[in-house]
């Protein structure tokens, strides 16, 4: 059916020439305009799973106040300046961060108002608990008392009781230390290393300031990530050249990955077509070979625009991957050396049969990631199966056209393919070798490692990442944080689970290790019940015992009569319990809770350890909503959804490959035979990779499934050359086109981008392996096996195809 | 014991921390005009004066420090000496009441008394609030006084004997715990005579300083903290 449907085809086009031609130009055009209309996107989310937790973990990090933030640490550099410059330039720069990128700044804490809101009487009646309470029922005793009076007085004679003395008044029990053990969770809030001075975020050294900075601009957000990072460099410059800005902020990733993607797939692509460009003009040393590189770039083109018409955005990495096509799409090649080499017509539909096929097994194995659930696999499947598609239809139909004309032919030297395929391999050394060597790659194989962080993915400049290690030697800041998530449709209800949550999540971590909003300002319920408690506390006969005491014990010291009055006095619920708007608690409590799509979740936040994740789980089944963010989770998740995955398509690629090499021959020896490239090139792969001690990741894989289509084509090609004793020169083809696979591929080499650095890493080897085993193993398989295939002479040659 | 009093020390020096810091409009100047002048015109003064009084390389000086307190019946009287010595350590050794000793150098805090008889050691890196306090308590004994018209307004109660008066400005750290202070200096304006700070609360604290001898030699034990008579 295939040699009918050709030959009605083919013919058609050829009388058409002219015609084709000018559509084929005219869309080109159109196509290259409409880049620069495609909307790109450089989320790396399409290619991770749409696993529930890890979609969820993934949208929380998203929408949570974590990744609105930006972090600007001043540092200063000359050692002649100190504080003083340090807080001027950071409040000016504080001042010229304004709307629409910046939403707020905050360089630090008004800690007078602090005073205001922490004051013991006003703050520790809503905070103290039961525990506390008995605790400081324990001070109410003559021994304890009088010891404290001893320190106040003790502390009065010193040269800071100037400043300290009215607190003293109101806190003769030392309460302030049970408050500051709440309190403690404060700067770790922060997450950072902090002290306050002045006002001002200052590190430990006090040659740091820190700016925290709000944006409503999504991290994920390319072009608006662009734009603000922009506007805060030009803001940065304004600085004095006494001071060094560090930035840590999401944005800068996003755009530091789509730089380096785009400056990737720009070397790459440009490498790639020089490297093409030499190879076939150093080989036919004919302009029109150009033609074998220029259809598939165009048909690059033509697929961006059909599939961004269908998907809508393009993401980078499956742009990136279009580079790799342009190596991968050979058929061009073969046409066009079995024209040099005179196919007649009478061939001409073998040869397109053969091309087909090449196709068809390459478009297959990304047919096989539409068996995936990860979103970018599907896209890249689409891209990839367009890009394959229309190369052919340009390799079959309009390549002959463009090179119809003259007839031309070989130069009379052998080729590098002919001298290859003229070359007789010792049979058994050739298989015995092979042998070896695959069965230790297999052996190797085995130890592969696979590392799903997506993390190592991360392309960001190494400039965005050398600002991050300088900023946390400096701030330090508890690295590898897991998140515990309660929600509830108002804060309210979410307070009161966190603060149950709380209650419960100490018991199995320790205080020391669960860093909650509870821990400072619980639920308006429990601070009203600590409060009630409070009053009743001292109400049943603790305030009348604490006067007696204290009357009792004065006297040793000249305490007068109302030394402490002010204590007594403000005892009792004075109301106005609510955290201050724009105060600190309000401002803190903004780092614990997110609101979106009217539900409030609250942050608490914990090591990012196995252990703590295992008693942690426990309790998110508690609490209907609650879940865990966690890094390690993540990657187990991805890890565990990839490796179920990749059993399911890697099995089917090959599955699909098998079937449709027998399909072609009909022949169980020979498609066996045709598979061994595909064979070699998986087992060598994989056993490279285990003995360099490099991990397959998420995207390597993906690559490796799409090498194979590309592998065993190469088995094909030789085979059908040897089983249909044709001179298309495939063994030249596949060699010219394996090198220029390899370039195509080898230019990832030179990425920047980790993702990318992987796809040519895992193409190279397989892809390499592959080709070496088609023209070495399989010809020598085929000797062995002793069909009834003849072996063409040196020198012979076949009429040609004229092709008017 | 030693942990109770460390903590209640830090404790303390946290709280005082909230006290004494707020967050400053820097570029907003809020004197008034006729304050701003008046301490324009006292500027070559004072750097004068700074210079005739921080004309030493050693100090050391006896002193009797009067605290009238709400929180006391009675004025209490502190008698003690201090040691200075340039740039960066002080002393303060209180022999009565209680006998209580406190180094302060530019990176730590020591301190002792007959109490505990233990001695503390702060790092004032990690207590930047209490070095922001002691700093203030050093430029007054140094002499820097210039530097304090930038957070005070100032004003020249009596010309015999000199007696200035510095008022905390709203961003002065200080505004919301010290309401007034008050140096008078020597006949030879060489040093000062007395300080008296007056707090918001009405607390009032005057330090009488007797027996000052500028570049006196100092021996190491001077600035001992532990037992030291």
């Amino acid at each position: 059916m295939f040699d009918r449907l050709f030959t009605v085809l083919f013919p058609f086009f050829l009388k058409r020439k002219g015609m084709v031609l000018g559509v084929v130009i005219a869309l080109s055009v159109a196509a290259a305009v409409g880049l620069a209309f495609i909307a790109y996107e450089g989320n790396l989310d399409l290619m991770l799973p749409p696993d529930p937790e890890v979609t969820r973990s993934i949208d929380f990090l998203r929408d949570s106040s974590l990744s609105d933030k930006i972090i600007i640490s001043l540092a200063l550099t000359d050692a002649g300046k100190g504080k003083k410059d340090l807080f001027l330039a950071a409040d000016q720069l504080a001042a010229s961060l304004t709307p629409p990128f910046f939403t707020k700044v905050v360089a630090g804490f008004s800690m007078t108002d602090a005073m205001d809101e922490f004051s013991i009487l006003q703050y520790a009646p809503q905070v103290l608990g039961e525990e506390d309470l008995a605790s400081l029922d324990k001070q109410i005793n003559p021994a304890a008392v009088s010891d404290k009076l001893r320190g106040i007085y003790r502390q009065s004679l010193r040269p800071e009781s100037i400043f300290l003395s009215a607190l003293s008044r109101t806190d003769p029990l030392g309460i302030k230390m049970l408050v500051l053990d709440k309190l403690r969770a404060l700067p770790a809030s922060m997450g950072y290393d902090v002290v306050l001075e002045d006002g001002h975020f200052v590190s430990r050294d006090g040659r740091h300031a820190m700016l925290i900075v709000q944006t409503p601009v999504p991290m994920m957000d390319g072009q608006r990530s662009k734009e603000l990072v922009a506007a805060l460099e030009s803001r940065l410059k304004e600085l004095p050249g006494f001071l060094r800005a560090d930035i840590i902020s999401g944005h800068l990733h996003t755009v530091s990955n789509e730089r380096v993607i785009k400056r990737d797939i720009t070397v790459a692509t440009l490498v790639a077509s020089i490297g093409f460009l030499l190879l076939f003009f150093f080989v036919f040393r004919d302009g029109r070979s150009v033609f074998v590189i220029l259809f598939p770039l165009l048909a690059v083109v033509w697929s961006m625009i059909i599939a961004a018409a269908i998907q809508g955005k393009l993401s980078y990495l499956v742009i990136g991957f279009g580079t790799a096509i342009v190596g991968i799409s050979d058929y061009g090649l073969i046409v066009y050396i079995a024209m040099k080499r005179g196919t007649d017509i009478s061939q001409m539909g073998k040869l397109a049969k053969l091309v087909f096929i090449d196709a068809i097994t390459t478009i297959f194995s990304f047919v096989v990631l539409y068996f995936s659930q990860i979103r970018g696999y599907h896209q890249l499947a689409l891209f990839s199966i367009l890009c394959l598609g229309i190369c052919l239809l340009f390799s079959l139909f309009i390549l002959p056209l463009v090179l119809s004309g003259k007839r031309f032919q070989l130069a009379a030297d052998p080729t590098v393919g002919d001298r290859l395929k003229n070359f007789r391999w010792p049979v058994k050394l050739t298989l015995g070798i092979w042998s070896l060597v695959t069965v230790i790659l297999l052996y190797a194989s085995f130890s592969v490692r696979l590392d799903s962080d997506v993390k190592k993915l991360d392309g960001s400049g190494p400039e965005v990442l050398q600002a991050e290690q300088t900023f946390h030697e400096v701030w330090g800041g508890k690295a590898n944080q897991a998140i515990f998530v309660v929600t509830g449709k108002s804060l309210e209800e979410a307070m009161e689970t966190n603060d149950r949550v709380f209650r419960d999540a100490v018991k199995v971590v320790g205080r020391e290790e669960f860093t909650s909003l509870a821990l400072f300002w619980p639920s308006e319920r429990h601070r009203k019940e600590n409060r009630d408690r409070w009053d009743l506390f001292w109400k049943q006969g603790r305030e009348q015992s604490l006067k007696e005491l204290i009357n009792g014990a004065s006297g040793a010291y000249g305490f007068s009569d109302r030394a402490f009055s002010p204590f007594f006095e403000g005892l009792y619920d004075q109301g106005g319990d609510a955290a201050r708007p724009g105060g600190i608690i309000a401002q803190l409590r903004e780092r614990f809770v997110v609101q979106k799509n009217g539900e409030f979740r609250i942050m608490s936040f914990f090591p990012d350890e196995q252990r703590h994740l295992d008693s942690l789980s426990a309790l998110t089944k508690l609490y209907p909503g609650a879940f865990i963010v966690s890094g390690k989770a993540l990657s187990s998740s991805i890890s565990a959804f990839t490796t179920k995955e990749m059993f399911i398509l890697a099995p089917l690629a090959v599955l699909f490959n098998v079937v449709l090499a027998w399909l072609f021959f009909r022949n169980w020896k020979e498609t066996l035979i045709a598979l061994v490239p595909l064979f070699t090139g998986v087992v060598w792969l994989l056993g490279i990779l285990s003995i360099f001690d490099m991990p397959l990741n998420v995207v390597s894989i993906v690559a490796g499934i799409i090498s194979s289509g590309v592998i065993v084509d190469y088995g094909l090609g030789i085979t059908y050359e040897y089983r249909r004793n044709l001179h298309f020169g495939t063994v030249m083809a596949m060699t010219l086109s394996a090198l220029s696979n390899v370039i195509g591929a080898g230019a990832l080499l030179f990425a920047q981008h980790p993702a990318l650095f992987s796809i040519g890493v895992a193409m190279v080897i397989s892809m390499t392996a592959g080709y070496l085993s088609s023209v070495i193993v399989v010809p020598s398989l085929c000797r062995a096996m002793a069909t009834s295939w003849q072996e063409p002479r040196l020198g012979q040659e076949r009429p040609g195809l004229k092709v008017p | 014991m030693m942990t109770n009093a460390g903590n209640t020390i830090r404790a303390v020096l946290c709280l005082a921390f909230c006290l004494l810091l707020q967050t400053v409009p820097v570029l907003a100047d809020e004197r008034p005009a006729r304050v701003a002048q008046e301490t324009a015109d006292l500027k070559p003064f004072l750097d004068e004066l700074g210079r005739k009084v921080s004309d030493f390389k050693t100090l050391k000086t006896d002193f009797t420090q009067d605290k009238e307190m709400a929180m006391f019946k009675d004025k209490l009287v502190l008698r003690g000496r201090i040691y200075l010595e340039k740039p960066n350590k002080v002393a303060w050794h209180v022999d009565a009441p209680l006998r209580y000793s406190v180094l302060i150098t530019d990176k730590v805090i020591r301190q002792w008394d007959e109490d505990t008889n233990q001695v503390q050691e702060i790092s004032l890196a990690k207590n930047p609030i209490f070095q922001n306090v002691l700093n203030q308590l050093t430029v007054w004994f140094s002499g820097d006084y210039s530097s304090l018209l930038e957070v005070n307004s100032v004003r020249i109660v009596k010309h015999e004997p000199l007696m200035i008066e510095f008022i905390p400005l709203e961003k002065n750290i200080s505004k919301k715990v010290i309401k007034s202070i008050t140096i008078t200096f020597r006949d030879d304006k060489k040093y000062l005579q007395q300080l008296r700070i007056q707090e918001v609360s009405g607390d009032v604290t005057t330090i009488h300083f007797t027996n000052t001898l500028l570049n006196a030699p100092l021996d190491s034990g001077s600035f001992e903290v532990k037992g030291h008579v």
